[in-house]
């Protein structure tokens, strides 16, 4: 069954397109024969279906205003290239045109290849934000606190905490924010403490493979699971983010997987 | 489509699970690296069907939303249920207008749409996307498949999650602690932890299910988090939480506050359960 064996894809506005009926219908007439007027007005009617689509892909961190001109330029290309002699409801026709353009400015915006520079810009600001409040609160904060405090949606945050995550660019090197002197990359911070640590702690098998993880690694490996420090506290006491202590931890456990798979 | 699903779940239809909708369509995406433009398009059509569970099924009651993913080569298929009304009774004039800008858009988006009555009552929207260029999981055998069940009582705090093959249950399960966590009120230092113990469960949970998928349950009440990972094979939940051959017992010991093992005699259930005591 499709959709409009069901009576759904026909939204209310569709009767005012039937030929020869409505003032729209007569505004389209006009358009067609090159009356600007009407053309603005068709646009000023529309407006609110462009911008209805432009912030279906709100979250996607590209500012609003840009995605809003993008679909008003689908707008002006569903307008100029609509039939209404076919008898087909001008919505219909319209968002396919609007949502092409879009799809084609995502594409052109480097969405296929890469994360998007926005989406990437959110994530530091989520970074630093946890940091701050970390520093003031002396604990991590929620979503919620991360929302409130940056003003963005929850669901913002999370993008931003999965985003971190995946980031190279967020990795060891990178200068951490607020750090003041010598110490501020991870790999400055760590090293000379790690031969007082030992392993027998962990089991037996783990140890063994665990020879194989860098050092730095097995260190905070170390602190969460043998220690049992919070990541906050890790991440004071090495020199890093609490986000990055958590990508390291991720990545540890997935080398040791990789490592005792093999072995088995 | 046949076979079983890739991932199931079962949730209420609060607005807050379409973000867990659309973070499991991310985990599918990095898992089988779909294009970003088009698991935009993925994620913009599904949310649309969501959404209108959401709005429109229960008629501002609660209710089941069930959301299904099947991955074949170059194709992801998602299915979008609801045991509702179904959309076309309960169409309000004002309403109308969004509903059908709502479908344009999943017509637009997704190159095959099915709508289909539930039987019982409720509307199933399937929606096929192309994805040219994607890896290919491992088909998951569709014998002894049991989608997750939710009793109606639990619905509004507990989320029902089967996930296979493990590739994919890697980047689907860290995602979906992460909000759930969130929604939790955990400290983000928590809901790394969470995101931890899910790759921990992940890394062994398969060997010690009693299907081809992994399947959990997750209850979210006030700082606490609590997941119940079954069915499981005699002995897989010990394998679990006792120190094993991955040091993973150590790991899941150290994340959460209260482990508990379940047997129904056939079957055993491994329940965590995760605080935040700030």
């Amino acid at each position: 069954m499709t959709a409009t064996e069901m009576g759904l894809s026909r939204p209310r506005r569709a009767t005012r397109f039937v030929p020869g009926t409505g003032e729209e219908e007569q505004l389209f007439a006009r358009h067609q024969q090159g009356d600007r007027v009407a053309r603005e007005e068709l646009v000023r009617r529309f407006m609110p279906l462009a911008r209805s689509l432009a912030r279906r892909y709100d979250r996607s961190s590209e500012p609003f205003e840009d995605l809003l001109q993008v679909a008003s330029l689908g707008l002006l290309k569903a307008l100029d290239r609509f039939d209404p002699a076919l008898g087909h409801p001008f919505a219909s026709f319209a968002v396919p045109t609007i949502l092409g353009e879009m799809r084609r400015h995502f594409r052109d915006a480097g969405w296929s290849v890469h994360v998007p520079r926005g989406s990437q810009e959110r994530a530091l600001k989520v970074r630093d934000a946890q940091e701050r409040l970390a520093n003031v609160r002396g604990r991590a904060p929620t979503v919620q606190e991360l929302a409130e405090y940056l003003e963005l949606p929850q669901d913002e945050i999370i993008d931003a905490l999965q985003a971190i995550q995946a980031y190279e660019s967020l990795s060891l090197d990178a200068p951490r924010p607020g750090a003041t002197d010598e110490a501020t990359s991870y790999g400055d911070a760590m090293g000379q403490e790690d031969e007082r640590y030992e392993l027998v702690e962990l089991d037996a098998t783990v140890s063994a493979v665990l020879g194989r993880i860098p050092q730095r690694e097995r260190q905070i490996l170390r602190m969460r699971f043998v220690d049992d420090l919070t990541q906050t506290e890790i991440a004071e006491r090495v020199g890093i983010s609490q986000m990055q202590v958590s990508r390291l931890l991720r990545r540890s456990l997935d080398q040791l997987r990789a490592l005792t798979d093999t072995k088995s | 489509m046949a076979g079983a699903p890739n991932v199931c779940l079962a949730l209420s239809n609060q607005p807050e699970n379409v973000l867990l909708v659309r973070e499991t369509l991310s985990g599918m995406a990095d898992t089988v690296g779909v294009d970003g433009v088009d698991l935009n398009d993925i994620r913009t059509a599904v949310t649309e069907a969501c959404n209108n569970v959401v709005l429109h099924a229960y008629e501002g009651d609660e209710g089941p939303l069930q959301v299904e993913l099947y991955l074949a080569p170059a194709t992801v298929e998602v299915v979008v249920r609801d045991h509702g009304v179904g959309i076309r009774p309960h169409i309000r004039s004002e309403e109308e207008e969004a509903l059908g800008i709502g479908l344009s858009i999943i017509q637009a988006l997704a190159p095959r749409v099915e709508f289909k009555d539930v039987e019982g009552g409720g509307t199933e929207v399937r929606m096929e996307f192309s994805t040219p260029g994607t890896d290919s999981v491992p088909e998951v055998p569709a014998n002894g498949f049991q989608a997750p069940v939710v009793p109606p009582s639990a619905l509004s705090s507990t989320t029902g999650l089967a996930v296979a093959p493990s590739a994919l249950a890697e980047r689907v399960l860290p995602r979906v602690m992460c909000v759930l966590a969130a929604r939790a009120r955990f400290t983000t230092d928590r809901i790394s932890d969470a995101e931890l113990l899910a790759d921990a469960l992940v890394s062994r949970g398969f060997e010690s299910s009693a299907h081809e998928h992994m399947t959990v349950s997750v209850e979210v009440g006030r700082r606490e988090v609590a997941l119940r990972l079954g069915p499981l094979g005699d002995g897989g939940a010990g394998r679990l939480i006792a120190d094993s051959d991955a040091g993973i017992g150590q790991v899941v010991a150290r994340l959460t506050d209260e482990r508990r093992i379940d047997s129904d005699g056939r079957y055993e259930t491994l329940e965590l359960t995760m605080r935040d005591a700030r």
